[in-house]
C-alpha cells in the first residue's frame, strides 16, 4: 500500500472534478488505452439528487460522471453481475459498493479480471428526497439552486448556483431525523481498501486528490495514467497522510457510538407487522444472488393467509443464508415500501458473526464464503 | 450498451417513480428512483413487475386466434365498424391509456357517434382530493381497503400518519388486512355502516383514503362529510380520464354492454373487471400491448405500445400530472396512429 497526491493534467476535468479531477482521468486512461469496454459510474440526471450509474463507453462523455453526489445511494454490485459479467469495466465504488462486489466475487458471479474499482472514500450518503427536505429545513437555501454538495469537517456542505457556500453539522441534523441514511451513520468501512486505489479529498491539498494505492493493479492504473499525460501525482506530506488518517479514525468513532446503541428486539419492534411480503428488500440486495432458485419462492412460503408473515419465517430464511455477508449498504431499508429496518437485523448479525470469526463481509481476505464455513454452523 | 431511464410506474394511481435498465435496447430490469418525490425509490412487488408486460409484448396481431400483420388487423376492424349500427359499437376507454389517448379516443368516439364507457374501479372523480403529504399529516384516517397492502406507497403515508400520532380507522373485506395490523379500530362491516358508525368521529382534521365502495350511494355520503377524502384507482390515469369523462358504474356498464354488438376495448382488461357475459357481445375487438383475459375473449386483438415505448401524461391520484417519456424505441403503433388509420 502506498499513497499520492493526483490531479488532472486536462483543465476541464480538473474544473469539473471534486478535487483535481483525478478519477475522471483515470477513467479515462482506462477507457483511451482501451484497457476496459466500459466504466460504470453516476451522471446526475435531472439535478444533483439524482444521479444514477451510468455505463459510459466514449472517454468524452466522462466529464458528466465528474464530481461526487452524496445524494445519490446507489449500489451497483447487482447491475455488475447481471449485465456486466463479460465486459471488462472500471467501476467508481463506495467502501459499501466495493464489500458486495468482492463478496460477488468469492461466489463467483463477477469476474475480479474483468473489473478495476476506483474506490470513493465516503462518509456516508443521504436519501435524495429527505435531503431535499433538509434542505429546506435547515438552510436558507431553496433545494432546487443546490449544484453540489459534499460532507467534510463534520458538516454537510451545499453550494448555490452563486457560489456561496451554507454548512450544517452533520450531529445537529441527524439529532432531528435527517443527514446520513441510518446504516451509513454506523458504517465503520469508509476507505475502500479492497479497491485498486482508493479516492478521497480527505488530507489532500485543494486541487488535489488524495489516492490510496491498495495493489499492483492500482499501481498499474497510476502509472499508466501519468504516462500518458492525464494526471501529475506527487507525494503528499507526512501532515497529509496523518491528517486523512484522523478523518478516518473520527468517521469510524462516530459510527462505533451509533454500533454501540441498543436497539430493540425485533419481537418488541412494531415495524415487522408492516411487511406487505413484496419481497423488494429481497430482490435489491447485493448480496442476494441465488434469486431464481429463491426459497422464498417455494409453495409452502407462498401462502397469501400469512400476510404479513412472521420475521423468523421471512427474513429468517434470509438472515441464514447471506446475513454472514451483509455489507450494510442499507438498500433495503431504502426499498423497502413500508419503511421496515431491515438492514438493521442483518448488520446486527454481521457484526455478532464478526465478533466471533473476525469476518467483515467484502472486507476480510477469506477464501471461501462465510455460508460455507465451519463458523456459521457453529455461531 | 447498458442503460437506466426514468419512467413512471403504471400499475396504479399513486404515481410512483420507477427507473427500467435497458440493455441493448431492451428492457431487463427495474431499478429504485430514489430521487422521486412520490415512492423515494421504493417500488411494490405490481411497479417492479410491470415491465413484464413490455417483456411479453405481443409480436403479431390477432384475428380469430390466428397471427395476423397489423395492417391485416387493423383492416378487419375498420369493415367491422363500417358494418356496423353505430349504436351497437362502444368504445371502452382505460385509465391505463395517457392523457393524450383519451382524447384522441375520445374524439374518436365522438366523431363516429359511438357509444364511450370508462370504468374506475365503480369510483367517482372528487373535485378537491387530499394530498399524500395531507394523508400523513391527519389526525384521523379513515381507511377503506387494504391499501397498506393493495397501494403500499399511499399505505406508507398512512404509516406515517400513525408515527405523527394520528388515530387509523380501518375497513376491510378480509380478517387478514394487512392495514389492520397499524390500526387503532378495524372493521369487516358495509362501507355504509363504516361511515355511520364513524360519523361522529370523522371531523375536518380527517382524511378519507379508498380503493373501493360496494355501492354509488357510498360516493355521495363521503362526498358529503366534511372531510378531505383520497380514492386511490387501480390504474395509472384513471384521475386524469375522469378529467376528461365522467366514470360508469359497473351497473351502468353492464347496462351498455347488454345494448353491445361490436366493442373496441383500449387498453383495458374490462373482463377481468366486470362480471359479465361477454359472449353476448358479437364481436369484440382489443388494443392491448399483451395479453389479459380481455384479449383472450377477443376476436381481433392489435398490438399497441406499452408506456415504454412512448412519450405521455398520466395524474396520479391526488391530481398531479406527471410526464413520462419513451425508455426504448419501438416500431409497435400507438392507439393514436391506429385510430388515425381507423379514421382513414
Amino acid at each position: 500500500m502506498s499513497y499520492v497526491l493526483a490531479k488532472s493534467q486536462n483543465d476541464d476535468i480538473h474544473n469539473a472534478g471534486e478535487c483535481g479531477g483525478a478519477v475522471t482521468s483515470i477513467l479515462k486512461y482506462l477507457l483511451d488505452e482501451e484497457i476496459v469496454d466500459g466504466v460504470l459510474a453516476l451522471s446526475p440526471q435531472n439535478d444533483v439528487y439524482d444521479a444514477t450509474p451510468t455505463f459510459i463507453t466514449e472517454s468524452d462523455d466522462l466529464l458528466k460522471t465528474a464530481g461526487s453526489y452524496h445524494c445519490a445511494p446507489t449500489m451497483i454490485g447487482d447491475i455488475v453481475q447481471k449485465y456486466l459479467f463479460d465486459k471488462k469495466v472500471a467501476v467508481t465504488v463506495k467502501p459499501c459498493d466495493m464489500r458486495a462486489v468482492e463478496e460477488l466475487i468469492t461466489r463467483h458471479k463477477i469476474n475480479k479480471d474483468n473489473i478495476y474499482l476506483i474506490g470513493l472514500n465516503c462518509g456516508g450518503t443521504v436519501s435524495p428526497v429527505s435531503g431535499r427536505k433538509m434542505i429546506d429545513l435547515f438552510y436558507e437555501a431553496d433545494p432546487d439552486d443546490v449544484v453540489s454538495e459534499e460532507i467534510d469537517k463534520g458538516k454537510f456542505i451545499i453550494e448555490l448556483a452563486d457560489g456561496s457556500e451554507e454548512a450544517v453539522k452533520i450531529h445537529d441534523l441527524e439529532e432531528e431525523g435527517y443527514g446520513r441514511r441510518n446504516n451509513c451513520q454506523r458504517c465503520d468501512v469508509k476507505i475502500p481498501r479492497k479497491a485498486n486505489i482508493a479516492c478521497g479529498n480527505w488530507g489532500a491539498e485543494d486541487g488535489w486528490t488524495f489516492i490510496e494505492i491498495n495493489d499492483e493493479k492500482g499501481q498499474e492504473l497510476i502509472d499508466g495514467a501519468k504516462k500518458a499525460g492525464l494526471i501529475e501525482t506527487k507525494n503528499p506530506a507526512q501532515g497529509a497522510i496523518d491528517g486523512r488518517e484522523k478523518v478516518e479514525g473520527i468517521m469510524i468513532k462516530m459510527a462505533k457510538k451509533v454500533q454501540d446503541a441498543s436497539y430493540p428486539l425485533v419481537s418488541e419492534m412494531d415495524e415487522w407487522s408492516r411487511c406487505i411480503s413484496c419481497y423488494a428488500c429481497r430482490d435489491v440486495c447485493p448480496i442476494c444472488w441465488c434469486f431464481e432458485n429463491c426459497e422464498l419462492n417455494k409453495p409452502y412460503f407462498k401462502d397469501e393467509t400469512t400476510v404479513p408473515p412472521t420475521p423468523i419465517a421471512f427474513q429468517g430464511v434470509r438472515l441464514s443464508h447471506m446475513s454472514f455477508s451483509c455489507v450494510d449498504c442499507g438498500q433495503c431499508d431504502d426499498v423497502c415500501p413500508m419503511d421496515i429496518p431491515v438492514s438493521l437485523i442483518f448488520d446486527k448479525l454481521q457484526k455478532k458473526y464478526y465478533n466471533r470469526t473476525g469476518y467483515v463481509a467484502g472486507v476480510s481476505d477469506d477464501i471461501k464464503p462465510p455460508l460455507y464455513s465451519p463458523e456459521k454452523t457453529e455461531l | 450498451m447498458l442503460e437506466i431511464k426514468h419512467t413512471l410506474c403504471p400499475s396504479c394511481s399513486v404515481g410512483c417513480g420507477l427507473n427500467v435498465i435497458i440493455n441493448n435496447g431492451e428492457i431487463v430490469g427495474t431499478f429504485p428512483y430514489k430521487r422521486h418525490p412520490v415512492n423515494a425509490g421504493k417500488n411494490c412487488l405490481n411497479g417492479r413487475n410491470s415491465i413484464d408486460c413490455y417483456q411479453n409484448k405481443f409480436e403479431k396481431a390477432f384475428v380469430s386466434k390466428s397471427e395476423v400483420d397489423v395492417e391485416k388487423a387493423i383492416e378487419e376492424v375498420s369493415k367491422e365498424l363500417n358494418s356496423a349500427d353505430s349504436s351497437d359499437v362502444t368504445l371502452i376507454c382505460s385509465g391505463s391509456n395517457d392523457i393524450e389517448e383519451i382524447k384522441a379516443i375520445k374524439e374518436f368516439g365522438e366523431s363516429k357517434n359511438y357509444n364511450i364507457a370508462f370504468y374506475a374501479d365503480n369510483l367517482k372523480d372528487f373535485a378537491d382530493v387530499a394530498s399524500y403529504d395531507e394523508v400523513a399529516g391527519a389526525d384521523k384516517v379513515f381507511v377503506i381497503g387494504d391499501l397498506l397492502y393493495e397501494n403500499p406507497l399511499i399505505g406508507r403515508r398512512i404509516v406515517h400518519a400513525k408515527q405523527n400520532g394520528a388515530k387509523i380507522y380501518a375497513l376491510g373485506k378480509t380478517e387478514n388486512s394487512v392495514t389492520f395490523n397499524i390500526a387503532d379500530e378495524t372493521s369487516n362491516s358495509s362501507v355504509q355502516e363504516f361511515l355511520d358508525n364513524n360519523k361522529g368521529n370523522i371531523d375536518d382534521s380527517s382524511v378519507i383514503v379508498f380503493n373501493y365502495v360496494d355501492s354509488q350511494d357510498d360516493l355521495d355520503k363521503i362526498e358529503a362529510l366534511n372531510c378531505k377524502c383520497l380514492p386511490v384507482f387501480s390504474k395509472s390515469n384513471s384521475k386524469g380520464t375522469l378529467g376528461i369523462m365522467e366514470a360508469k358504474s359497473s351497473d351502468e356498464m353492464i347496462e351498455l354492454l347488454e345494448n353491445t354488438k361490436v366493442l373496441l376495448v383500449f387498453n383495458d382488461d374490462i373482463a377481468a373487471e366486470l362480471d359479465f357475459d361477454f359472449a353476448r357481445i358479437s364481436k369484440i375487438i382489443s388494443f392491448a400491448p399483451c395479453s389479459n383475459k380481455t384479449t383472450e375473449i377477443s376476436d381481433i386483438v392489435v398490438p399497441i405500445k406499452t408506456w415504454l415505448e412512448k412519450d405521455g401524461s398520466f395524474v396520479n391520484a391526488m391530481g398531479e400530472t406527471q410526464m413520462f417519456a419513451a425508455a426504448v424505441e419501438s416500431d409497435v403503433l400507438s392507439e393514436i396512429e391506429i385510430i388515425e388509420k381507423l379514421n382513414g
